[in-house]
Order: structure tokens, then sequence, then C-alpha cells
């Protein structure tokens, strides 16, 4: 049943949004790839609506929907995550163009290593053929690479390919990239207390010295996102309200925007929606930090 | 020399208040729209609390186990809508709700008048433990859950503190150079022994002005559906009630 009407993003019924299609999309001329380590953007590139001042610093995304749009579409997965492929790339390119500082995205989680191995393998295919394609790009766009997760479970190749990719580009100031493959909220917060303890053990710290800053410290994210460990913004597509598992610490403060959009739909329009509704909230968060 | 004072020719005054006029029509019919929407909601939310629509009556709530609302701690002050909302949930046939926010006011403001003792039992079968630092008090075979943000990320440092205490106060000979391994199952624990364990929301709704769980402790949260439902003062029963028939409609492969 189709909606009613379509709701303001400050309606709190409006909990996600409906697909673009059903929207009117905005009219906005192409943007141009900023060179490496220029300074953001200024609000002339901006699309009409955004205001520079109160754009996310860090966005986060959950790309979910691949394998149900190639469905849709009576096509095998593995088109689908092609053409999730592209709209990463297209979300890279914009963040960089409007001055977000961080994108992070949750690629493959630890709970997907149950899924078909033959989508596994394929899955790790195309991971390796992307962050080996797109070096040269990253170089060019002033794009940092960075991958977490638990690496030890990639193939060997994987693991040397996003080693090199992130020697390569550790450099570049435009954007922090950030790839979660393999990727457990969880896992990351028991890494992080066994690294405390390995901290202790080598007398560098006392375990009652632990507080809430040091372990943030040693969470994954606290070395890959530059300044910004923290998503401003998260969103999720395919019409799904929860992180499965994705920056459960870091998400404290993040506003949540979810969108029916399946993630190879997900383009420029939506991406507006998204940092439209960001502006438009009221975040008040006082004086606590976080 | 004396210079002609500047004027605006006609055409440009006709061009500035036309201008005006589209910018005032645009605001309102974004108004307009604006309270068309609010005024949908409503009755939507009326119709749905008086039973019109069968489909919210007669959805099941089984998968429902345990229930998570967030609140901004400006809020949670309204105490008088808190208690509605908590009575609400009971009417509903929630077994099980956990009340969090950041400050800890709904803490403060609930437990002095929390009718009901502190159910060890209750306590320990969600794995609150037995020091019971989330207060739980039975209202009319609901048990509810007080927590704040003490029990989120203060709680995961808290145990780490312990586990790594535990690990460097035991038999550090047998154990010698052996690489330190945690597994999440430790970490449940040491949450459980500080008293910040407690079961994963099935379904979590967040009051206040941002879309944001604000903290709720991370270590809960995995696969909790969450649900924005706007500030609490606005609350409607019809709107809880429409979100737990779209969270019966909901499935989840947990990834796989």
């Amino acid at each position: 049943m189709p909606p009613l009407l379509l709701l303001p993003s400050h309606c709190p019924a409006a909990t996600h949004q409906p697909p673009t299609s059903a929207r009117r999309r905005a009219s906005l001329a192409a943007l141009p790839c900023p060179r490496a380590g220029a300074s953001p953007a200024p609000e002339a590139l901006l699309p009409r609506g955004l205001r520079a001042e109160s754009l996310p610093r860090h966005v986060a995304v959950v790309m979910d929907g691949n394998a149900r749009w190639a469905r849709a579409r009576g096509l095998p997965s593995s088109v689908g995550h092609e053409a999730g492929r592209r709209a990463l790339e297209e979300m890279a390119r914009l963040s960089g163009a409007w001055g977000i500082r961080a994108l992070t995205a949750f690629a493959f989680s630890n709970e997907n290593w149950s899924r078909p191995k033959v989508e596994v393998d394929f899955l790790m295919g195309l991971f390796e053929q992307v962050i080996h394609d797109s070096v040269a790009d990253f170089l060019r766009e002033g794009i940092r690479l960075r991958v977490i997760g638990d690496l030890s479970r990639l193939p060997v190749s994987l693991q040397k390919i996003s080693r090199e990719a992130e020697e390569a580009t550790r450099n570049n100031s435009l954007l922090d990239l950030t790839l979660a493959i393999s990727y457990s909220g969880r896992r990351e917060i028991v890494q992080a207390c066994r690294k405390l303890a390995e901290k202790v053990q080598s007398k560098a710290l006392r375990a009652e010295d632990i507080d809430e800053e040091l372990f943030a410290d040693e969470l994954a994210t606290g070395r890959a996102s530059g300044g910004s460990p923290y998503p401003d913004l998260l969103i999720r597509t395919s019409g799904e309200l929860r992180l499965s598992n994705f920056l459960l610490w870091q998400s404290a403060y993040s506003e949540l925007f979810f969108t029916d959009t399946l993630w190879p739909d997900f383009g420029e329009a939506d991406y507006l929606d998204a940092l439209s509704s960001f502006q438009s909230r009221d975040r008040r968060f006082g004086e606590r930090k976080f | 020399m004396n210079q002609s004072p500047p004027h605006m020719s006609q055409p440009s005054v006709i061009i500035n208040l036309t201008l005006g006029l589209l910018w005032f029509i645009v605001h309102l019919a974004i108004n307009i729209f604006s309270l068309w929407s609010r005024l949908i909601y409503n009755i939507e939310s009326y119709l749905i609390s008086i039973g019109l629509f069968p489909k919210y009556r007669k959805f099941q709530l089984e998968r429902l186990k345990y229930l998570a609302i967030v609140v901004d701690s400006r809020e949670a002050k309204n105490v008088a809508k808190i208690e509605q909302l908590l009575c609400w949930l009971s009417t509903i046939g929630v077994k099980y709700v956990c009340l969090y926010d950041i400050d800890g006011v709904l803490n403060k403001t609930f437990e002095p008048t929390m009718n009901g003792s502190r159910d060890v039992d209750s306590g320990n079968s969600h794995d609150v433990g037995a020091n019971i630092k989330a207060l739980i008090c039975c209202r009319s075979e609901m048990t509810v859950e007080y927590i704040s943000g003490s029990d989120g990320k203060e709680g995961i440092a808290k145990a780490a503190n312990l586990l790594c205490s535990t690990y460097f106060n035991g038999d550090r000979d047998a154990r010698g150079n052996d690489e330190i391994v945690f597994t999440e199952a430790d970490m449940s624990g040491a949450l459980k022994a500080i008293g910040c364990g407690g079961p994963e929301p099935d379904l979590l709704l967040v009051y206040g002005p941002a879309r944001c769980h604000l903290g709720f402790p991370a270590w809960r949260l995995r696969y909790t559906e969450i649900m924005h439902m706007g500030p609490l003062n606005s609350m409607k029963y019809g709107a809880i009630v429409k979100a737990f028939y779209n969270f019966s409609k909901k499935y989840q492969n947990f990834g796989k």
C-alpha cells in the first residue's frame, strides 16, 4: 500500500524514507573532483539547501540490499554487488566534493561468512579488485583508505593488497574512507579489551586506570577515521532499522537515517535527502562529551 | 555636485515584489504540507487506538520479548508521561521493558517511588546480575529495568577493568607469556558480574528530538530494531501499536 502522503523528515511517523523514485529528484550540476589534499568544497559547490557549516563531518553507511536488488531483476547476486560497488564509488566522490571528512562503509560482516561459499568468494575477489583498481583514483582524489575488521580471515592476497593500498594512500587528507570487512562491533570491543590487557601486562597501564577514553583509543576506528571516529550520520539502506553489529560503541550520538532504497540505487538524490534530514534535526547534546 | 538620489526602476520593484510573493507562497505551502502531515499522523494514531484497523488489533507480539525505550534526559523528567507510557505498554502486553536515559534521570526519579521489591530472581533470570545495578520492579506482570549512561560505555570500560584484573590476578606462572585471549563470552560475563548485563532488546523506541540511541549499552544493541517516535510530549498510543505491528512484520536474516 503506498503511503498516504510524503511525510516531512521531522514528522515522527517518518521512521524511514520511501524510495527515491517516489520523490522529487533534485537537478544538480556535475561536481568536479577536487585536487588531492584540497580544502573542503566552498559553499558554491554544495547543492542548494545544504549548509557547509552543518554538514556531518563523518558519515557511516550500511550498504544493504545488493542481493535483493539483483533478485528483483532476476539477476545473480554478483551483479547486485557490482552495482553496489558503483554506488560506493559515487558516494565517496560526492563526500569528497562536499567536504565530508570521513566515510565508513560496512562492506562485509562477521556474520556474512555464513553465506554460500560462492558468494563469499566472489565478494572477496570483488574487494580485492576494487581496492587494486581504485588506488590510482584515491591518490588523485586525496582519499586515504583504511580497512578494519578481522583481517586474519581474509584471503592472503586481499590482506596484502589492503596493506599496500593503506600505505600508498596514508598521506592523503581530503577524505578518510574506511571499509569495514569481516567486521563485528562486539569483536572490536573485545579486541580493544585485549589490547588494554597487553598494555597492563607490559606495565604501560594499570588495570584500574582503564576508562572510556582509554578504551575508545584502542578501537579500530579510533585510528582509522582521522580526528572523527564517531559518525555524525549513520545511513542504512534497504528498509532495515538496525545496526547489525556495526559501530556499536561509536554510534551513540549518530543520527540514524533509514531508507527503503536498496544500496545499488542509493545515489546523489538519496544522499542529499540524508544530509538534509541531518541538518534539519534538532541535535541538542549540551555539554555531554561522548 | 549634487547627485539625484538613487531610485529603483519600476520593473525591478515589480520583480522584487514578485520574488517576495513567490517566497511567501513557497513557505506557506511547506507549512500547510507540514500541518497536513501532522494532522494525518494524529488521525491515524487515533483510529489505531480505537481499534478501527483490524490488522493493528490482531498482530502477534510473541517476537517482542524485550523492549527498550530511550528517552531524551530533558524529556525524561516528565514523570506523568513516563507513567502513562508504561501503562500503555503493559496494556498492549509487553512483558519486559528497559527504560534508558543517558543522565540517569529515570533512575533518580523512579527508584525512590518504585512499587514492588527489588526482584533478585527476576534480575538473575534476565542476566542483570545479582547486584542488580539496574533497578527492577514488577508492574502488573511487566518487568521494568531502569538504566543510564553509566551502564553503557562506562560499563564496558569497567568490564574491561574487571577482565584485566581477573586475568592478571590469576595463575601468572601457568600462563607465562601466553597470548592474551578474551572472547565475547568473557565480556558478557564481566558485564553481568558488574550488573551491566541484561537482555538484548528486540525493539528500541527512541523518544526525543534526535534520532539516535544516545549511548544505549552498545553490547546489547547488535540486532535491535530501532524506531524513532518523536518527542515524548507528543507520544500517541496508536503510534506505539503501529510500531509494534511494523516490528512484527520484520524479518531478520542476521547477515546470513
